[in-house]
């Protein structure tokens, strides 16, 4: 049993819950421990580092810190905290003069940060420590014909200086994954493109336009379903699906699942047990 | 057969390249030409487009000039990504495509189109000119050309890399915001007003900055980072934007405007709870009356389905709140005595 510290997302403890339930009901299936970090806090959602860049490097320094305490990689299950953190870190491993000054105040709890513990996706983990080909034989229900739009997401793939895992022009994570699940994933333009989750509470109907083409696009060509590593772009894709289609004059719907539910639902678990049935548009 | 036929024969190959076409003098809807021509490694994507122009078709029009990477004229999709023409290889871009052995061209996005691969660049110079993008002279105007206006080492390593900038517009025809609203401000825009405001000679910093915060300004921006991975000279084009917003929020306050009050809740949240209260979020952003309207319909939904964020209280603490606290708070002070330190010099 491999494990790894998890880094507890505020979206999903709040909205996405289904996110970390699905996570729990399979890891053992795959081989994997994720022991939730409940002293983690907020990365700063790709905010706070505009708003105090100290306190961005300090809050990061001390979740990544936690994770080095327990020797074991920091894994995270949302796009942003996910480029957030990993761009706290290059920020601290790059400024000894900063490191030295978080690490000054994190004393305080007995912590250090070191830089020795990576900040993966749980994406990467599944593809890079279990593997395809243990997940390809532990698949129950293969997610067969259904058309799948795989939507990567913006903090995933960029900037490639921080993520660096997929090519941000023509990314295949996600689709390999979808892949040994037994799905078929289909090419699209949007796929590496945004949701528009951050502007929605400052720029709502630019927004909106943003998702609603993503979404058109995916219906256009006939998928039966999207699918995204990162509760954000569900949050927007799935949550503001019906406001999007209508401002822009759509018509239609399409399920929009959470990674982690695919990888549940092609190794046995049911719908419900997934938290499916919580999405705003019924799969 | 001898070696170097072998590499002779490797180096040469036909290459299709499928060019965007139209002029809005005759065509009712663009379309694309198929040019297939011989060509050599080491031909960059300009160089095959004036050999179609000078031997296949003169018809095709396109907008070169310097060819060496430093005007910026020459920015157009290829392969579906803003980039210049006389900078890209096509053996490079043999490697991308879609279909085996054929480049696609297309104009840049966001721009009106002029003709074929060649856009109007006027709707950018006017934004240029809107948030007063030149630097407007701190120096008396009886000095002027009496007196150097110094700039030390340190001023200019602040906008150093901002200066590398062409205006090739790459940035702008990828921009996510740009294309969901055409008044949106733009990356390339942005970065010309990061570079004015930290230029220690500018006089006009604050009133640029009032521009900047407005509507389709500078809190429009998604953060996909799509302008900064596009960027043909690698320029960290989201450190400006964020460099604006920070300057944003210590000279004007965390009050004026939707997207300050936005990045606040962060900051404000973490230091008391560790963890961000989603539920008023909203309302903190922009006031009960905006939510209201625009957030009822779809909280009515998420009761039913059970996905609404927990009220306030409900909002778990981090575990070990009480010295996080303390060090968050710790962490104040460092940046209070940063801030003295900087407005000292």
């Amino acid at each position: 049993m491999k494990r790894y510290a998890y880094y507890q997302s505020c979206i999903n403890e709040s909205m996405t819950r289904e996110v970390d339930r699905s996570i729990a009901l399979w890891q053992n299936d795959l081989g994997i421990e994720m022991v939730k970090l409940h002293e983690s806090t907020c990365c700063g959602g790709s905010n706070l580092d505009y708003v105090s860049p100290k306190h961005f490097a300090l809050v990061n320094a001390r979740n990544i810190a936690y994770a080095e305490k327990m020797g074991l990689d920091l894994v995270v299950s949302c796009n942003t905290c996910l480029m957030t953190i990993r761009s706290a870190k290059k920020k601290l491993d790059e400024t000894p003069g900063l490191k030295a000054e978080v690490n000054e105040i994190l004393k305080k709890e007995g912590l250090q940060y070191q830089g020795t513990s990576e900040v993966r996706h749980l994406l990467w983990v599944l593809i890079d420590d279990v593997g395809l080909d243990v997940i390809r034989q532990k698949v129950r229900k293969p997610l067969g014909s259904m058309r799948i739009a795989p939507f990567y997401g913006c903090h995933i793939l960029r900037p490639s200086t921080v993520l660096g895992k997929d090519n941000p022009l023509e990314p295949t994570s996600l689709d390999l994954l979808l892949d040994a699940l037994g799905g078929t994933t289909i090419p699209y333009e949007h796929k590496n493109r945004c949701c528009g989750f951050h502007t929605l509470l400052v720029a709502e109907e630019e927004s909106l336009n943003v998702a609603a083409e993503a979404l058109k696009e995916a219906m256009d060509e006939k998928a039966h379903c999207i699918v995204t590593p990162c509760p954000l772009c569900h949050t927007v894709l799935d949550g503001y699906q019906s406001k999007a289609l209508k401002k822009n004059g759509l018509r239609g719907s399409i399920p929009v699942f959470h990674l982690s539910e695919v990888v549940g639902l092609a190794l046995g678990y049911s719908e419900r047990d997934l938290g499916i049935k919580r999405h705003i548009v019924t799969a | 057969m001898t070696d170097s036929t072998v590499i002779h024969i490797e180096d040469k190959r036909d290459v299709t390249f499928r060019v965007h076409r139209f002029n809005p003098q005759v065509d009712s809807k663009p379309y694309y030409d198929d040019y297939t021509i011989k060509l050599e490694k080491g031909i960059t994507v300009l160089r095959a487009l004036n050999y179609i122009k000078e031997h296949v078709d003169p018809t095709l029009t396109i907008r070169a000039f310097c060819q060496a990477g430093i005007c910026g004229s020459c920015a157009m999709r290829i392969n579906n990504m803003s980039k210049l023409a006389c900078t890209t290889q096509v053996w490079d871009e043999l490697e991308k495509t879609r279909e085996p052995g054929v480049i696609k061209v297309d104009p840049l996005r966001n721009l009106p189109l002029i003709k074929d691969l060649v856009v109007e660049m006027d709707p950018l110079v006017d934004k240029m000119k809107h948030y007063t993008n030149w630097v407007d002279s701190k120096m008396p105007e009886e000095q002027w050309g009496n007196k150097e206006f110094l700039v030390s080492e340190e001023e200019f390593q602040r906008y150093d890399k901002a200066t590398d900038c062409i205006l090739c517009a790459s940035c702008v025809s990828e921009c996510t915001i740009l294309r969901a609203h055409k008044e949106y401000v733009s990356p390339a825009v942005l970065l010309k007003s990061y570079r004015m405001n930290v230029d220690t000679r500018d006089g006009s910093h604050e009133l640029r900055l009032a521009e900047l915060v407005k509507d389709h300004g500078v809190w429009d921006c998604t953060h996909c980072y799509r302008c900064q991975e596009t960027c043909v000279k690698h320029i960290p084009i989201m450190d400006a934007i964020h460099g604006i917003r920070e300057d944003a929020i210590e000279r004007r306050g965390v009050k004026d405007t939707s997207g300050a009050r936005h990045a606040e809740a962060f900051m404000d949240d973490i230091g008391k709870k560790g963890k961000l209260v989603e539920a008023t979020l909203p309302i903190r952003t922009n006031g009960v009356g905006w939510t209201l309207k625009n957030l009822l319909p779809m909280a009515v939904k998420m009761v039913i389905k059970r996905r609404t964020p927990p009220p306030p209280l409900l909002v778990k603490a981090s575990k070990g709140i009480e010295k996080f606290r303390e060090e968050f708070r710790e962490m104040i002070g460092h940046v209070a005595k940063d801030h003295e330190k900087k407005s000292g010099e």
